[in-house]
């Protein structure tokens, strides 16, 4: 079994190296050909000498072209029975032969020893010979006519000529010129006009007539003898000059038709568009015989089938991209069979930067050395072809399932896709793809339609994969393919879900192209990585000096893969660099230079063939001064000071070595090459930009590059005076950025001191999950996350609450206490993929220094206020000392928690504030980073309402013992349409519960009501009344489980707190 | 940050005012001691890589200069208050009086944090200070040194600017300079050899031969390493040391019962002197508690890493075998554990002398400057063994003859010479 899969496999790929062979023999023609400067003669005689490469046998074949009674050979002539041939005709006219012979017998193949596709090959080589020929011809012509002044009957001599070689276009051109002429208002061209168009003519049978047959040769017959009579006229009317220049203007245009064709189809394959550009290309490899308004619209068109449909995205890439560009592009482009995706976010966001920084005039010289490293693409339609191709439809309902199922089905449909195959014409691609990457690492990039989309930057929600790229084709093919499959099923997987269902981007059609990009760096010992890299932001959001503006960007950077400077790890310190403040670190003293330097590096071990984080001390201990570029990135740290390293006299392997990236700071232009990436492409793309980077030491190659997430709601705000000492509940003087949050009903807090007093790993971690459950429990945006040290530790979890993303996304604002504990104070979380996220969903970060002089932390109102964790999560009562979760409406008579953030003051300050009135999505819109949308309003409409119906409802009349919140109103995802859904826990009389259920229905109908009015959408009864006794909640029937469960349990609201004003009211009056 | 009236100030004069009292100071002494004899404050203009002109306050306090030029660091704090530069001046004159080496105390600093400079404008801040204040410091007045926050980078910086104002090389101006660069051999051991040497003076007038003893060490960083490395070339032996994992934020207590291999370790250390936990298991260290190195049944304590680490609540864990603790670190131990050290009888060696071998090299780093000649490390540290070693018998003589605990006899020691030499000069 094994075996014979072997064998099979082999032979796929001996076939797939013969297609390849024959399309690079093709390759090779072309590129002979497309040399203007040659004669025929040369590229005849060049050409000859490639054809043997494309077939099977090459040692033992043997080429011959004949052309104008001349003999190209290869080699020496000889005669053999095993011969293959095929003419190269013009317009029927047979102008030359190209043979292809064996000098020896072989197996017998197709036909005689050759194969059914080296048929298809010479046929194919005599057909590039033909149009290299033609065009030579007319480009001759046209050469001789341009500089000397047209001689009497020079128009005549090209007519002739096109006659015998292009009929059909001078059909073409003698109705475009009839058309000029006649919009001109030459009365001459009106009669011409009948020749052209049938319906012209009063005559309807002539139409009928014309119908019947190819209408092509038809209007071919029929113009020829007329053509030379409309350019008489047109010499009369426009003189010969004119008539000229209209010629070869039309001429040239005519060229690019099959293009415009091909564009315009929207059924044509990504493979036509590349043979069309292909041979575009080989017309005119300079791009420039096309008029303006064409070439516009070319590149447009190019854009969009390609790249992004998005307008802002083609509105800039149109300048910046030529047709010849994606010559280059398609020619390492891999699609399914009639494929017609696109590449895809990441892709087309890194190939617009690219050409966006090489047309940078202002940086030439400093740009010099930026590059983008090789890549090939598999476009967005491969992972559908993919899903059809193994009958993996039903994955695609995944995104409707509960978030939880996702989560617990995600290991499987990684298995599924792992053991499924890729389409053959992906393979055949794939294939390719490595022969030209040869055995250097790769990288297997998503690049998502919805990725890197404006708002939605998707943030390593989607797989990245690195690979050895080693061993035998085999070998490296099979693992691109499992890295490509594991790429694919992270489509699937519950963090790219969540998010999208935050965003409303559930429905959008995704689907996911691949970048395959080779990795930047060198081989040293037998590990492969670049010098350095990193990610770098346009907007810096973490100011670690008030002399730091977010306008000053931000660059990340670790020495090796950059894997590191994204990812958020427990252990280890990227280097942070302001571009617009590169002499401001964010260490300032030796040893703390030495603590949050990178200890770890990432690499690829080609040995192994895997991805491994190593200690950067045992790499050097291995490699020592091999590392390219050395002394960029570490000093030696030599008697309580840092200074350089000098290869002559330190021993690299044995010294005390610490990445500052001082030299690199300092002695080359990297960070102004950094920063002015940043200003340059913000300023063209207009909106602030991330981007990834990676150096070998030579060049600087740009990885990606996509919108930074920052938003309106970085704005900053006055800080208004407190309305007393005591409602102030801390101050912060650190680490500010700008912004202001209102509404903050709850507040969870994490005892540093309790929490360090947790013997027991297990308690540790399971204060993580308590703040997970509070997570799904408390309003979304409404309450507020402190905490001791790092939020989202891993190993070290006694340093911060472990919690993941998804523990922590609905809280509004992330606090980090950092306590002073003996002499240290604790490390701050600093940003990583966890960080983008909160910025991405505009969750605040701050940490707080209560020990710092002049910092407020009003611990009072957090210890002695009640806790309610036990009335929430009664299974993690033990833990009340710990967390704390306090109801402020409840504990300062209604009043609400306000944090107002100044980055320029450096001052943020959390105030006890009246809630206001008019402004009750505010909190939500800003968390979304959005205008206040329909969703948003619904959700809080409803919600608003449904604390209303609970506040009036006098609950000893209708015998209601609780009244609960669930569904999507509780959830925050309730849209237009969503009703709400409330249960009741009902225990009085049957003659009780009917009143009740009136009572109800009054409130269901006013508000569906409302809610068509405002919405315009009437989804019927708004109000979903589900009733559940004691006997429910005992046996959990039904709805009742909701109550007190541990995940999406019912909130409980507060009954009758209006009645007694209303009521009241009543009185009054 | 909750308004504690802690004042730095305040507790040192306290504590002069108890050792006053116990060596019967006239007022005139108490006077002149509880109060600097000079401070300046000044301004320091520093024009910031934006262009813009930015003052820095500056400070220099010169609490005793009796009895040699005064000696201290100057650092760099953003909240540093006058009061702390006081009571640290007055700290350091009692240092260089405790190992009886011809400087007296001061201590300086800038209102700065360095988080917010460029090196461009942390040099311009060192020279700045320099300019303000030369007139009043020099190799022969007030020799200034690295402290928080400021370097070797600083010092030079510092130094140069002092050169250009008076046209010389004066070496002897700053000390905590690069071997090259007017920096002395052999400082890198200083603090831990000088450790060791006061407790091998110790050891010998208790009549105990080093190699049968048995020690723990809090803290792998500098200071332990070289301790245990005299000590083990005395022929003692080293059963536990603790370190501070970073990655666990807590700490950890090593301990082979047989001794640790100080090579073994140090392999496994990184620059902070937190040992690899992975690592260590694998060479066979049982890995303890990080207060363990506490409770070991040893004969010797080292506490070398952090203050205030012997508690009341955990001096109940120190073993019955103990006889000696030997106080690395700086303030290492509570006065409250003091009074339960005193009543079980373990000798104390206090930080004031056991400590003193990092200001003892910086003196020998000046000494060389001053004679533009340098000395071998041997000699260094030989000459640091006879200070050390001078030192230590008088404080012990000091506590035998007046039965005084030897913390109390440091102070006594170094206070009385204070007194002595000002009076010589006719002060008080």
């Amino acid at each position: 079994m094994n075996k014979k899969k072997k064998t099979r496999s082999e032979l796929l790929l001996q076939e797939l190296r013969e297609r390849e062979k024959e399309l690079r023999c093709i390759y090779e023609i072309d590129e002979i050909l497309s040399q203007q400067n040659l004669s025929i003669e040369e590229l005849l005689s060049q050409v000859v000498k490639v054809i043997p490469n494309g077939w099977q046998y090459p040692d033992i074949c043997f080429a011959k072209i004949d052309y104008d009674n001349k003999e190209y050979c290869s080699g020496q002539c000889t005669e053999s029975p095993w011969l293959l041939k095929a003419d190269v005709k013009v317009k029927d006219e047979k102008i030359g032969v190209v043979y292809v012979s064996y000098s020896e017998e072989r197996p017998k193949e197709f036909e005689g020893p050759f194969l059914k596709e080296e048929l298809d090959l010479i046929k194919g080589i005599a057909e590039h010979i033909k149009r290299a020929l033609q065009h030579r011809q007319l480009k001759d012509l046209f050469d001789q006519t341009q500089d000397v002044d047209p001689r009497e009957d020079e128009w005549l001599t090209i007519l002739e000529l096109l006659r015998n070689t292009d009929s059909p276009l001078l059909a073409r051109l003698s109705r475009k010129m009839t058309n000029f002429l006649f919009l001109g208002g030459s009365e001459e061209a009106k009669e011409l006009l009948e020749h052209f168009s049938p319906s012209y003519k009063e005559d309807d049978s002539g139409l009928v007539e014309n119908l019947n047959q190819p209408r092509k040769r038809i209007a071919i017959q029929d113009l020829l003898p007329i053509s030379e009579k409309v350019f008489q006229i047109a010499v009369k009317t426009l003189g010969k000059n004119h008539t000229l220049k209209a010629i070869q203007k039309w001429i040239r245009e005519e060229k690019s038709s099959f293009l415009v064709n091909v564009l315009g189809d929207s059924k044509s394959s990504l493979n036509d568009i590349s043979d069309a550009i292909g041979r575009y290309h080989h017309l005119d490899p300079t791009g420039t015989e096309l008029s303006v308004p064409r070439q516009k619209a070319f590149r447009v068109s190019l854009v969009r089938r390609m790249l992004s449909d998005q307008t802002h995205f083609i509105n800039v890439a149109k300048n910046f991209f030529n047709v010849n560009d994606f010559y280059d592009l398609l020619n390492r482009v891999i699609t399914p069979a009639k494929g017609s995706g696109k590449l895809g976010g990441k892709s087309a966001g890194v190939a617009l930067a690219d050409k966006i920084l090489k047309s940078s005039y202002k940086h030439k010289e400093l740009f010099a050395n930026i590059k983008t490293p090789k890549t090939w693409y598999i476009t967005s339609d491969g992972s559908r072809s993919f899903l059809v191709y193994n009958n993996l439809e039903e994955v695609f309902d995944q995104k409707y399932k509960e978030i939880t199922q996702v989560q617990f089905e995600y290991p499987h449909v990684i298995q599924v896709f792992k053991n499924s195959h890729l389409s053959p014409e992906i393979v055949k691609g794939l294939s390719l793809a490595l022969d030209d990457f040869g055995e250097t690492p790769l990288i297997v990039r998503s690049s998502s339609l919805l990725e890197d989309g404006l708002g939605a930057a998707f943030a390593g929600k989607y797989r990245s994969v690195f690979i050895a790229n080693q061993g035998s084709k085999q070998e490296r093919l099979i693992e691109l393919m499992d890295a490509i499959a594991e790429v694919y099923a992270s489509m699937f997987g519950p963090d790219p879900i969540k998010y999208r269902a935050e965003r409303n981007l559930l429905d959008f059609h995704e689907e996911m192209g691949v970048m395959i990009q080779e990795v930047v760096g060198k081989k040293v010992g037998q590990y492969y990585f670049p010098t350095c890299a990193g990610v770098a932001l346009s907007k810096n959001d973490f100011l670690w000096s008030p002399r730091i503006k977010p306008e000053d960007g931000l660059i990340r950077l670790v020495p090796g893969l950059g894997t590191s400077a994204v990812d958020r790890l427990g252990d280890d310190y990227p280097a942070l660099i302001a571009p617009g403040q590169p002499t401001l670190s964010v260490n300032a003293s030796i040893d703390e230079k030495i603590r949050y330097s990178p200890k770890g590096i990432d690499v690829i071990n080609l040995t192994t063939r895997s991805f491994e984080t190593i200690e950067l001390r045992k790499l050097m201990g291995e490699v020592g001064s091999e590392y390219p570029n050395i002394s960029q990135v570490m000093s030696i740290l030599d008697q309580d000071r840092f200074r350089k390293i000098m290869p002559l006299f330190d021993n690299l392997e044995t010294s005390n070595l610490v990445v500052t990236f001082d030299v690199l700071r300092k002695e080359t232009n990297f960070i102004k090459q950094v920063g002015a990436m940043l200003n340059v492409l913000e300023e063209v793309l207009g909106v602030p930009v991330d981007i990834e980077f990676a150096s070998d030491g030579d060049n600087l190659y740009l990885l990606q590059c996509r919108p930074q997430s920052y938003g309106d709601e970085y704005e900053p705000v006055d800080i208004p005076v407190p309305a007393s000492e005591e409602s102030v509940l801390f101050t912060a003087n650190r680490f500010v950025s700008n912004g202001l949050l209102k509404g903050i009903t709850h507040i969870v807090y994490v005892d540093p001191v309790n929490y360090g007093k947790l013997e027991s790993r297990e308690a540790l971690l399971n204060v993580g999950r308590a703040v997970g459950k509070l997570n799904q429990l408390l309003p979304k945006r409404c309450f507020i996350l402190m905490g001791p040290g790092r939020w989202g530790s891993r190993g070290d979890i006694k340093l911060g609450v472990n919690v993941t993303y998804s523990d922590i996304s609905n809280t509004a604002m992330l606090i980090e206490i950092a306590r002073k504990q003996g002499s240290y104070v604790p490390d701050l979380s600093f940003g990583t993929h966890f960080f983008q996220d909160l910025v991405e969903a505009s969750i605040r970060y701050l940490p707080l220094y209560p020990d710092e002089y002049g910092n407020v932390f009003n611990e009072q109102i957090l210890m002695e206020s009640r806790n309610y964790l036990e009335d929430i999560l009664p299974e993690y009562a033990a833990l009340a000392d710990t967390v704390k979760v306090i109801d402020v409406p409840l504990a300062f008579e209604g009043l609400e928690l306000s944090v107002f953030m100044n980055a320029a003051q450096s001052r943020a300050e959390a105030h006890l504030t009246k809630p206001s009135q008019n402004d009750s999505d505010e909190p939500l819109r800003r968390a979304h980073g959005i205008p206040a949308t329909q969703t948003v309003n619904h959700w809080k409409w409803r919600m608003n309402i449904v604390e209303k119906i609970a506040g009036h409802l006098d609950a000893e009349k209708f015998g209601v013992k609780a009244f609960y919140l669930i569904g999507s109103v509780k959830n925050a995802s309730a849209g237009a349409d969503s009703d709400i859904d409330i249960l009741i826990h009902f225990h009085g009389t049957p003659d009780q519960k009917a009143d009740l259920l009136l009572w109800m229905n009054a409130w269901s109908v006013g508000i569906t009501e409302m809610n068509a009015l405002c919405a315009g959408i009437d989804p019927g009864s708004l109000l979903d009344v589900h009733i559940v006794t004691d006997k429910d909640i005992k046996e959990g029937n039904s709805f009742a489980i909701k109550i007190d469960a541990v995940t999406d349990a019912a909130k409980l609201l507060k009954m009758g707190h209006l009645l007694k004003s209303h009521q009241e009211d009543i009185d009054l009056k | 940050m909750s308004s504690s009236s802690f004042n730095a100030f305040a507790m040192a004069q306290s504590q002069f005012d108890k050792i006053a009292e116990m060596l019967d100071l006239d007022q005139a002494s108490r006077d002149l001691l509880r109060t600097p004899n000079r401070e300046y404050h000044f301004n320091i203009p520093v024009r910031m890589d934006s262009g813009n002109m930015q003052i820095f306050r500056g400070f220099r306090v010169q609490h005793n200069d009796a009895r040699g030029p005064g000696k201290g660091g100057v650092r760099f704090h953003p909240m540093e208050t006058i009061d702390t530069v006081r009571a640290l001046s007055m700290w350091m004159t009692w240092k260089t009086a405790a190992v009886d080496i011809p400087l007296g105390g001061s201590k300086g600093g800038i209102i700065c944090d360095p988080h917010n400079l460029s090196l461009n404008e942390q040099e311009q801040l060192c020279r700045g200070w320099v300019r303000q204040i030369a007139r009043n410091v020099g190799p022969v007045t007030d020799i200034p040194a690295p402290d928080v926050m400021t370097n070797a980078q600083h010092m030079l910086w510092m130094l140069d600017e002092f050169e250009v104002i008076f046209g010389g090389r004066y070496p002897g101006f700053i000390t905590g300079k690069p071997v090259g660069v007017g920096g002395s051999l052999g400082r890198k051991e200083a603090t831990g050899y000088g450790v060791i040497i006061t407790l091998r003076e110790m050891l010998k007038e208790l009549d105990i031969r080093p190699m049968d003893t048995t020690a723990s060490i809090q803290g792998f960083g500098n200071v332990a390493q070289h301790a245990i490395d005299l000590y083990h070339q005395l022929g003692g032996k080293t059963l536990c040391v603790s370190s501070w994992d970073q990655e666990d934020q807590t700490s950890y207590s090593f301990k082979k019962n047989d001794g640790i291999d100080l090579e073994e370790l140090r392999s496994i250390t990184n620059s902070f002197g937190g040992v690899d936990k992975a690592k260590a298991k694998e060479l066979g260290y049982e890995i303890l508690d990080g207060e363990d190195w506490l409770k070991q049944e040893v004969d010797i304590l080292i506490p070398a890493a952090l203050e205030n680490q012997i508690t009341r609540d955990n001096v109940a864990l120190i073993s019955e075998q103990v006889k000696i603790i030997a106080e690395g670190a700086n303030g290492p131990t509570e006065p409250a554990a003091d009074d339960e050290i005193k009543r079980r009888g373990i000798q104390m060696i206090p930080d004031l002398l056991a400590n003193a071998g990092g200001v003892t090299c910086s003196y020998f780093e000046q000494v060389q400057n001053n004679m533009n000649y340098y000395w071998p490390r041997d000699e260094v540290l030989g000459k640091l063994d006879t200070k050390m070693t001078t030192s230590y018998i008088a404080v012990s003589e000091l506590a035998r003859q007046k039965n005084l605990y030897m913390r109390d006899a440091a102070y006594v020691i170094a206070i009385g010479r204070v007194v002595q030499a000002s009076k010589d000069r006719g002060w008080i």
